[in-house]
């Protein structure tokens, strides 16, 4: 999987750098306009994820170059500007998503995730881990091939969790991921608390393994390990 | 009191007084005129007699020749020149009253060494009479000048003064946030195209002033998101780290959260600038009752968790014709405050009309002043975690879309109105 960075802000472009290389993604960063265009006239990439304001020029332009191209890439526009008509242009002239700054890395992780998933032509649009296995599409999850009853809270939290394996996730993040930002009551904790220790039950129900590992004080951690 | 009526009162007074001592001096005056008239008039009279005196000891009957009393009395013995003029009063035969009579009394010794005394009196009606008629015409004259002066300095004044009543006017209409400068009428007068011309030079300073400070609210909000996003992603980061400790992550969760309450002040600051700057201009129509459903389906979990009962009432099916996303935010940050500060098994009633949207909830009693709830950081002591700002945007979105807001505290509920309409 190749992945184009274009963010002007050096150690933002550093971090998600770093937090998506363990994906096993091949990340080029690039840190203004000009090299951004070069980059994507030469070369092929699943997925670009791109500031609107760059020193040299706006992100808009990016994406509209590329779709001149018939480009088949996932956008993901990061912005500072929390500005609506940025969000609809940016949407309008084909980005696939959207994201205000600051953000959770392993948002912007899941979301380039289920961009990618969906534009995997050929394959099955599924996750599978081990056991689990979630057809996206249909928002159906199987454990042991029966299938799981699951609140949308709890497929989301679910979804999440298999895009950020092995990822200490804080709280913050998820709560961010599952309510949106307007949600800032110490309550979401405790909803989360309750959303987690319903999904591990109904998993370890259908005969799945306990995946989900507390990390106290800071959140949780989906691993296989 | 208007200037109007304090110049004209001044005018009038003033007038009246120098009308009154005019008047007294005039009198004065022409009576003093009059008098000195009837002095001469009667020395010629007497000159003439004592020359008929001293050629002849006869005295002829004056009285036909002048018309008016005179008595002339011849003595034996010689007299010493004396005389005086002088007013008098004496009783008129033909008035049949007191009338006042100038009197000229002259004694002195004729060639003929003959004493004489002479007494002329002149009344001094008819010349009194006709300062009395000169006074009171003039009078009129005045009077009537004087409040023709007065008129007309109030028709003058009143037309001088509309361009400062409608620079008042533009003034008192002016909103330091609205986008077009002022703009105040043309006139023709120095000092009011002075006072116009100073208002517009100082209005556009404070405007320039007031739309730096908002661009550097703004600015600076926005500058802030940058170093922040920067925190959070090394933060995340770092608790991936496989050799953090407990006590480590504790740290780490610590800042994390103070990260995220900061950068959850600064988006709302920011959205409060932009508010403020009318950046959400385009309207739509919002469909009030459907909204809060939404809302109250997004807070559903919350609700729950406190065992809140939410009682709705929507006795019209209310449009408002506002930006979607204004609205959004105003709903939830209504609904997000209605829960936050009510209490376990509490209630919150919404009630739609036309008009007006009424949210009350159950809660502790507040301890801030009502009129401080919709001022920036203004928080419950019940809730530390909250940033302060979720009222104070209420307010602000209100006022961009015309709407009031009004806290009410009756019989235990803490009641929020907006009226619209």
């Amino acid at each position: 999987m190749k992945i184009l960075l274009i963010e002007d802000e050096k150690e933002l472009s550093f971090s998600i750098s770093e937090y998506l290389q363990k994906e096993n993604y091949l990340c080029e960063s690039v840190l203004n306009y000009e090299t951004a265009i070069e980059k994507i006239n030469l070369y092929h990439y699943d997925c670009i994820i791109v500031d609107i304001n760059l020193p040299d020029g706006s992100g808009l332009n990016l994406i509209r170059a590329l779709k001149e191209n018939k480009s088949e890439t996932g956008i993901i526009i990061i912005s500072a500007k929390n500005s609506l008509d940025d969000k609809i242009t940016g949407l309008e002239i084909g980005a696939d998503d959207y994201l205000t700054k600051p953000f959770h890395l392993p948002e912007l992780n899941a979301r380039i995730k289920s961009i990618i998933r969906r534009r995997s032509f050929g394959g099955v649009n599924e996750i599978v881990f081990n056991e689990i296995r979630i057809l996206p599409d249909q928002m159906e999850v199987n454990v042991n091939g029966s299938t799981l009853t699951l609140t949308k809270k709890e497929y989301d939290l679910l979804v999440f969790f298999l895009s950020n394996r092995d990822r200490v996730l804080n709280r913050e993040a998820i709560a961010e991921h599952l309510w949106g930002d307007e949600m800032d009551m110490a309550d979401s904790f405790d909803f989360i608390y309750t959303h987690i220790k319903n999904l591990r039950k109904k998993i370890i129900e259908k005969g799945g393994e306990d995946y989900i590992k507390t990390i106290y004080g800071m959140g949780y951690k989906f691993t296989g390990q | 009191m208007k200037l109007l009526t304090r110049t004209s009162l001044s005018y009038s007074l003033i007038s009246l007084v120098v009308f009154v001592v005019s008047s007294l001096m005039f009198f004065h005056l022409l009576n003093g005129i009059f008098k000195r008239q009837i002095d001469e008039n009667l020395y010629e009279e007497k000159l003439l007699i004592e020359q008929t005196i001293n050629f002849s000891d006869s005295v002829p009957d004056f009285r036909l020749i002048f018309g008016h009393m005179i008595d002339v009395t011849i003595l034996n013995a010689p007299q010493k020149r004396t005389g005086y003029i002088r007013d008098t009063l004496m009783y008129d035969n033909d008035l049949g009253t007191f009338a006042s009579f100038r009197h000229l009394f002259a004694e002195n010794t004729s060639f003929r060494k003959k004493g004489y005394t002479i007494n002329i009196y002149k009344p001094l009606m008819d010349s009194e009479k006709l300062i009395t008629e000169i006074v009171v015409s003039l009078a009129l004259v005045f009077i009537t000048l004087l409040l023709l002066l007065v008129l007309v300095n109030y028709f003058i004044t009143r037309r001088i003064w509309i361009p400062f009543y409608r620079t008042l006017h533009i003034l008192s209409k002016y909103e330091i946030n609205q986008s077009a400068p002022i703009a105040l009428a043309e006139t023709d007068i120095h000092e009011f195209k002075l006072l116009n011309q100073v208002l517009e030079k100082m209005s556009m300073k404070i405007r320039l002033d007031y739309s730096n400070l908002k661009e550097f609210n703004e600015n600076a909000a926005h500058e802030l998101q940058t170093p922040l996003a920067i925190i959070k992603s090394k933060l995340e980061l770092l608790i991936q780290k496989e050799n953090l400790d407990e006590n480590q992550l504790h740290l780490v969760s610590a800042i994390f959260e103070a990260t995220t309450r900061m950068s959850k002040l600064n988006q709302g600051l920011l959205l409060i600038s932009k508010i403020e700057n009318n950046q959400f201009h385009q309207n739509e129509k919002v469909n009030l009752p459907l909204l809060i459903d939404s809302t109250l389906e997004h807070f559903s979990e919350m609700i729950g968790h406190r065992k809140i009962t939410v009682s709705k009432e929507y006795q019209y099916p209310v449009m408002l014709d506002m930006n979607p996303s204004l609205g959004e935010i105003l709903i939830t940050n209504l609904v997000s405050n209605a829960i936050r500060h009510n209490v376990t098994n509490g209630r919150i009633n919404i009630r739609v009309q036309e008009g007006s949207l009424t949210i009350a909830n159950t809660g502790q009693i507040m301890k801030t002043n009502p009129h401080e709830l919709f001022q920036r950081f203004r928080k419950s002591e019940n809730n530390p975690g909250s940033v302060g700002l979720g009222l104070s945007i209420v307010q602000k979105i209100a006022n961009a879309c015309h709407m009031k807001v009004e806290y009410l505290h009756v019989d235990g509920w803490h009641t929020l109105i907006i009226s619209f309409s």
